[in-house]
């Protein structure tokens, strides 16, 4: 061992990291971000509020770290796609806006107003598969869409919701499947979840079951709540999925031998590039970020308008989507969770979850409840995608791609907590204020926003007034 | 020199992999040879209520056949296995989704007699009604038995003017020929027993029925496919993706002269004729035992495995040119699915091949080769332990043999089997009959995990495809399944195997893709748009649909 390692190991671990974090290897000065191993084992057994900050600080080093080419960044023979594909020869450039490495770090492109948050036009991403178009380098639209980076600020209670959403949906079919099979009748379900409605279902008695008058939400009845499309179902999934495409950081858990055959897919030298372990720290970093909070030092003028402007939000029919809040059972976060499919850490693939109570953080406890316990979460979404735009106004369904067979101009609602932090908005971030976007609005939406447009130009002010109260604390 | 990322330190690596279930590859020379994922199989044939043998005189020692059907409409796979002197039983499903196998035998209304003397069967909707009728394959007249509901059968081979035979009949095949309405069936016939000098050198004929014009199955006219060389197995196959299928005949050159493996074409409308050495076609002298087919290479062209006594054949097509002929290579030592001796045990003698099967059976989206082996009865030049085989394909394109590690390697004579998913959980079980011992009935827990409890596997779906008219279960179909940029195909077909085939659902692994698009070509050759469907999922697709519907077992 060189002699500053013996040195310096020991007093290093305990003054750069938690020491349940791992004993860390590494000089002060190291570039490393993956390089001191995560005990996950030691840090499931800490005390609630210890096992969280010990998570924390690993995720957030790993969050905020520029990966290194030596700890495995960049893919030169493997796409961006979230299927390991294999590229037909290297990339010329490490490096690239379009097929990426578009990133060194995670808070590359998170990072407004805070870390975790969100960014400008300048930090899009461009969506593909990946898997047939892995050497283009062109802007052309056919080949990709760009989306701008959203905030995560909240996004552990938005994926407990989304879970929840999932189990009542799918206790709903199976319960249609159930009397269909009893009565020997088709068995007709409307399907609702947090008063969110999702369409019908009908069930055949032979088990069959017709999903074509499904609304908003895939066919397997899994709420996917993360990324503008709602395609992806958890923060660990989107993880995975971002680590390879942004930062060639492969996991094991998906591109390791287990289902690649080999423990170097994109071939860059590294093998078995970020472990299960630090993939859950960076998941509980993104799931415990406070959530974003309502302006609360308003001055009089401002606070009376956003009041007005709060009222006619609904008024207008915005909260039939928008909804202000919606309910969330338990805020116990386990990962991995429960709808995870091979690729992604699943539930059976560990003895058992690791759990984090996001109950015992300040901003959850902050959150009112409602009469039978439940924590009003204020997302200001439904957590369901909608057509959001038609022939008269095409601007939300600026793509020319479908993607995870949702069609070009359908999206997730955008969830506006912490709207009066994120701008510019609109899937491009290329709409730069409210009022652009509120006047963007079809589809589905069409009607709130010609309510909107037939606003009086202070009452539209008082709209702005609210949203802008919405914000990501700095 | 390969430089690891956040490789795990001993330590550390014990503690994560109690935590995360040995997500990591093991790190070992082994593993990393083989990195595919082993299921693991528990056997559980008794107390999942099956008690049952194979057991008869020379006759039966070919044979042992299973048919893995639907028959009460439930769609779960329920079992009918060959008994020879012993009566065939037909199995209801009763296992519990994602439980343990259970199975109870059922009252089929068909007579004692003929279910005695059974060496195979085969399922198969004959008559289009849309319930599975089933072939029994016999020491003496075939039977076709027609399905009335409710895994009740009634004979039905004077209501389809189809005669039986008298010979040994040990293969079977069905294809639903262009523009007509009912199945051809192909028998394969082992030897003349009461041909002079039986049994050397007096192998029987084999058969072909075409069926009539007419509002039902009409099976009066059958071909006579002859010279027949001790067929042991054979199925329908598009050889040369022409459309057209041809019938493979895989022979058992124990008792053959001057035979070889056969290929017969199908003319629409004229009588076969043999491939001969002029069409392309070489000689090939095994003793075939089994077949199955698949494309492991994508390049639309099947993949034919031949188990035979001493090393399996691995075959692939050998073009040089343009035109496409039937020349073949052989590529089972390149691709390592020779399976020439036992793996384990002390027996170094050649081993026994019977029945094949392609299927995934980890769900890595490869396909892996099961085959049945035993000793023919006390053949002493061949290995009396000789387990049967799991050969699990490795992304390299080699298959590793894991019988052991998967827990299949019994001390049993298999003969027919089949992989099907019997507890509607996602991972394929595997059923095989053995001659004069208990079927063998493992259910498949998940991913082996060095003795841990089993992980899960990859991903998968399940897909039936259903049309109106005629062929309503789309025998001939192909599906081209895309996940990424690799497209996975299946072929539904009846026949092959040893002795066994089924019907039902068609398994296909996912790996990691969340989501597939699914292509359908109809048996009439016409392709389908593509179905959007996500994984983990028993899909149902019916011809001029939209959308593909899903399917949920009873829970």
């Amino acid at each position: 061992m060189p002699c500053w390692k013996r040195i310096a190991a020991p007093l290093l671990a305990a003054l750069a990291f938690p020491l349940a974090a791992g004993a860390s290897d590494l000089p002060p000065w190291s570039e490393r971000v993956l390089g001191t191993p995560l005990d996950l084992e030691a840090v499931a057994g800490l005390p609630m509020q210890e096992r969280i900050e010990a998570l924390r600080a690993r995720g957030e080093r790993l969050f905020i770290g520029q990966f290194l080419v030596e700890e495995g960044a960049g893919r030169p023979m493997a796409t961006q796609a979230i299927i390991p594909t294999k590229r037909r020869r290297p990339p010329p450039q490490r490096f690239q806006r379009l097929a990426g490495l578009d990133a060194g770090a995670c808070a590359s492109c998170h990072h407004e107003p805070v870390i975790g948050g969100g960014a400008s036009f300048t930090a899009n991403v461009f969506v593909s598969e990946g898997f047939e178009s892995a050497d283009f380098d062109t802007i052309d639209p056919q080949f990709s869409n760009e989306r701008g980076s959203p905030a995560l600020q909240g996004a552990g209670l938005i994926e407990l919701l989304a879970r929840e959403m999932t189990a009542d949906l799918q206790r709903q079919r199976d319960e249609a499947l159930a009397t269909a099979r009893r009565t020997g009748a088709p068995a007709i379900a409307d399907l609702v979840a947090k008063g969110v409605s999702f369409g019908r279902i009908a069930a055949d008695p032979d088990g069959g079951l017709d999903v074509s008058a499904i609304d908003g939400i895939d066919a397997d009845l899994v709420l996917r709540p993360f990324s503008q499309k709602g395609v992806f179902g958890s923060l660990r999934q989107f993880t995975v999925n971002a680590l390879n495409h942004h930062h060639g950081i492969q996991a094991v858990e998906r591109f390791g031998a287990t289902w690649t055959g080999t423990r170097d897919f994109d071939e860059d030298g590294v093998e078995d590039e970020i472990s299960a372990a630090d993939v859950t720290a960076l998941v509980v970093w993104q799931a415990t970020l406070p959530a974003p909070s309502r302006k609360d030092d308003l001055p009089d003028a401002w606070r009376q308008a956003s009041e007005r402007g709060e009222d006619l939000f609904a008024d207008i029919g915005c909260t039939s989507c928008h909804i202000p809040a919606l309910p969330l059972a338990s805020a116990v976060f386990r990962d991995p969770g429960p709808i995870e499919t091979a690729g992604t850490l699943r539930e059976a693939d560990v003895e058992a979850p690791l759990e984090i109570d996001l109950a015992a953080l300040d901003f959850v406890k902050a959150l009112p409840r409602d009469a039978e316990g439940n924590i009003l979460v204020p997302l200001y979404g439904d957590l369901k995608r909608h057509r959001i735009a038609d022939a008269r106004d095409p601007t939300l369904g600026n793509e020319l791609l479908g993607q995870r067979f949702v069609d070009r101009d359908v999206f997730l609602t955008a969830e506006l907590w912490g709207v009066g932090s994120t701008a510019p908005y609109g899937h491009r971030a290329d709409l730069t204020s409210l009022d652009e976007v509120i006047r963007a609005h079809a589809g589905a939406a069409r009607p709130a926003r010609e309510a909107y447009e037939a606003l009086a130009d202070d009452d539209r002010q008082a709209i702005i007034a609210f949203l802008r109260t919405l914000e990501i604390p700095r | 020199m390969r430089r690891r990322g956040t490789a795990l330190r001993p330590a550390w690596a014990a503690l994560a992999l109690a935590l995360l279930g040995g997500l990591q590859a093991p790190q070992t020379g082994f593993a990393d040879e083989a990195p595919a994922p082993v299921p693991v199989f528990v056997e559980e044939a008794k107390p999942a209520g099956i008690d049952h043998s194979y057991t008869g005189p020379w006759e039966y020692f070919v044979g042992g056949g299973a048919a893995i059907l639907d028959c009460d409409g439930d769609r779960r796979p329920d079992l009918f296995l060959a008994g020879g002197d012993t009566p065939s039983v037909l199995y209801r499903n009763r296992s519990a989704t994602g439980g343990p196998l259970a199975f109870e035998p059922v009252e089929t209304g068909i007579p004692e007699r003929l279910l005695e003397n059974v060496t195979g069967a085969y399922p198969l909707d004959i008559d289009n009604d849309g319930i599975m009728d089933l072939v029994l394959l016999r020491v003496g007249e075939n039977q076709v038995l027609r399905g009335i509901g409710d895994c009740r059968f009634e004979p039905a081979n004077r209501r389809f003017s189809f005669n039986g035979g008298r010979g040994w009949t040990t293969g079977f095949a069905a294809v639903f020929e262009k523009d007509l309405a009912f199945p051809t069936l192909a028998f394969g016939n082992y030897v003349d027993r009461s041909a002079p000098g039986s049994p050397w050198g007096t192998c029987d004929d084999n058969v072909l029925h075409r069926p009539r014009a007419g509002e039902a199955p009409d099976y009066s006219e059958s071909f006579v496919l002859t010279p027949g060389y001790c067929s042991l197995s054979m199925l329908f196959t598009d050889w040369n993706r022409s459309g057209e299928p041809a019938l493979r005949i895989s022979n058992d050159r124990h008792y053959y002269r001057g035979g070889e493996e056969q290929l017969w074409a199908l003319p629409p409308g004229r009588p076969p004729r043999p491939y001969r050495r002029s069409d392309g076609w070489r000689h090939l002298k095994i003793w075939g035992m089994g077949i199955a087919s698949t494309d492991l290479d994508g390049d639309g062209l099947p993949e034919y495995a031949l188990t035979s006594m001493g090393d399996t054949k691995l075959q692939t097509i050998d073009q040089e040119g343009d035109d496409l002929l039937p020349v073949y290579r052989d590529i089972a030592f390149e691709r390592g699915v020779t399976a020439h001796r036992p793996y384990t045990g002390e027996d170094m003698r050649p081993s026994t091949g019977w029945h094949a099967e392609f299927q995934d059976v980890n769900n890595d989206t490869l396909q892996d080769l099961f085959i049945a082996k035993g000793n023919v009865e006390a053949m002493p030049d061949f290995a009396a332990f000789d387990p049967d085989n799991l050969l699990i394909q490795q992304w390299n394109g080699r298959f590793v043999e894991q019988g052991d590690r998967a827990g299949i390697a019994l001390d049993r004579r298999g003969r027919g089997a089949g992989l099907a998913d019997f507890n509607m959980d996602g991972l394929l079980d595997l059923v095989v009959v053995n001659r004069e011992a208990p079927v063998s009935l493992f259910r498949n827990l998940g991913r082996e995990d060095e003795g841990r409890r089993p992980k899960p596997l990859g991903n998968w779906i399940a897909v039936a495809l259903s049309q109106d008219g005629a062929n309503r279960n789309a025998v001939g179909a192909k599906l081209s399944i895309r996940v990424g940029a690799r497209s996975l195909t299946r072929e539904i077909g009846i026949g092959g195997g040893h002795a066994s085939g089924q019907a039902g659902f068609v398994h296909v692994g996912l790996g990691v893709a969340e989501r597939a698009v699914i292509r359908v070509r109809w048996p009439d050759g016409n392709w389908s748009h593509g179905y959007r469907v996500f994984a983990n999922q028993f899909v149902l697709i019916q011809r001029g649909d939209e959308n593909a519907r899903y399917w949920y077992p009873p829970r």
